[in-house]
């Protein structure tokens, strides 16, 4: 935890935004420039913020590394499960029209903003297990 | 009215790259780590303050506005608490501040 | 630049490349470590706006989200663990420097067969660029042409492309928790 008042109390404020600023980039990867890339980033970089300013001890609390790894595989699974969904509609792996037959514009749109939910889960993790993985070791390990 | 607001923002535009230039110029010449800081400071606040400014002034009312003013608020906030932890981090480890010679501290 | 380039595009383009240039070439030289972690910061931010250059805002976001901010914190995390300083060459390379001159020169000459940047005949352009956008418009709502073609009509790169990730996640905690685990019970063993 620094001692440093000032960094506490700005870096309070402004987690929760980065953290909004990164679910407004993934949900909005339709309309404009981001995604899920974008978005695991972004939030990682929340994460690693928080930790910095409070304290390794305080980060692992906010976001458990064994949660992270699990949620890492979680949106591979997301990811590859959606094209299991299109295999199980009838059509092909990762067809995501036939998601719904009446109305492919829409399997599109569903079959996108799950992949990119799988993609921005799968990132923000690997990005806050490897900075957990990384900081807090000592000296020569 | 449209010319006012055009001359007005290619001003605030020019003057922010200016003190941007300026800021440049003070991070690379000025003697001390704490001097420099000045420069790096006034890069962040008025340069891209007023750089910002001059956009908002050009994009009119729209949702374009509101984004960068967003954004010149996060930068207000975030540039002098990373300036003041730089400054602060430095002092704690024993960085001396630069006095001309003959002068008393 | 999607439009025909003006007269004043050099004005922003050709500094942008020099400062590219001098960057890398200043973290190649540098001797202090911490200095060549801040100018790696520095180079991705210039990568980033040399992209928006280009028009491409996702690749811009991805790589200022990236390079300058996430690896740049890796880094100076792992300098806290290695040495400050780089430690001096103790000959000079002359091999290698032939190695790479000659692999430079034959990329160069490589380059010079390439279409010229916005030519509308290059193969990018005919097949399938114009048909994603035309697809893109004509079977899904989603104005975002970059992620369609990333999520939907390239779905498979992107799915290898999260897998690598993750495995590079997998691999450098194989690599640190094990090595960790391994360190404390040589330390148990002691005690």
């Amino acid at each position: 935890m620094t001692r440093l008042t000032i960094l506490r109390v700005v870096c309070k404020w402004m987690v929760p935004f980065i953290l909004l600023f990164a679910l407004y980039v993934q949900a909005h990867g339709d309309l404009g420039p981001g995604g899920g890339f974008q978005a695991g980033v972004i939030f990682a970089a929340g994460i690693i913020l928080y930790s910095l300013v409070f304290g390794l001890e305080a980060g692992r609390r906010a976001f458990p590394p064994r949660v992270a790894e699990a949620l890492a595989a979680l949106g591979i699974l997301i990811y590859a499960g959606t094209g299991w969904a299109g295999l199980l509609v009838g059509g092909w792996y990762l067809d995501f029209p036939a998601l719904n037959p009446h109305h492919p514009a829409h399997g599109q749109h569903w079959g996108v903003f799950s992949v990119e939910l799988g993609v921005g889960l799968a990132v923000a993790s690997v990005m806050t297990s490897i900075f957990f993985a990384f900081a807090g070791r000592k000296g020569t390990q | 009215m449209e010319t006012v607001i055009t001359i007005l923002s290619w001003f605030c535009l020019v003057t922010g790259s200016a003190f941007a230039i300026v800021g440049g110029i003070g991070l690379l010449r000025l003697p001390d780590f704490y001097a420099r800081m000045h420069g790096g400071g006034i890069t962040d606040t008025l340069g891209a303050g007023l750089i910002l400014i001059g956009l908002c002034l050009q994009s009119g009312l729209s949702l374009i506005t509101v984004k960068l003013l967003l954004i010149l608020a996060f930068s207000l906030v975030a540039s002098p608490t990373s300036g003041y932890a730089l400054a602060k981090s430095a002092r704690t480890h024993g960085l001396e501040p630069w006095v001309k010679k003959g002068d008393h501290r | 630049m999607s439009r025909l380039p003006t007269i004043g595009d050099q004005w922003i383009v050709i500094p942008l490349l020099v400062l590219l240039v001098g960057t890398a070439i200043t973290v190649i030289r540098m001797r202090s470590l911490m200095a060549a972690v801040l100018l790696t910061g520095i180079y991705s931010f210039l990568s980033a706006s040399w992209m928006l250059l280009l028009d491409a805002p996702d690749v811009a976001f991805t790589e200022a989200a990236v390079g300058a901010g996430l690896s740049t914190v890796l880094m100076l995390a792992t300098l806290a663990l290695t040495g400050r300083e780089a430690k001096a060459p103790v000959r000079r390379p002359w091999g290698p420097l032939l190695v790479v001159l000659v692999t430079g020169a034959a990329l160069v000459y490589g380059t010079l067969d390439m279409p010229h940047y916005g030519d509308p005949n290059a193969p990018i352009q005919l097949y399938p660029s114009p048909s994603y956008v035309e697809r893109t418009a004509a079977e899904t709502e989603i104005p975002n042409v970059v992620t369609v073609t990333l999520a939907s009509y390239r779905g498979y790169d992107t799915l290898g492309e999260t897998t690598v990730i993750f495995t590079a996640g997998i691999g450098v905690l194989l690599l640190l928790r094990g090595r960790a685990r391994r360190m404390g019970a040589r330390e148990r063993e002691k005690s």
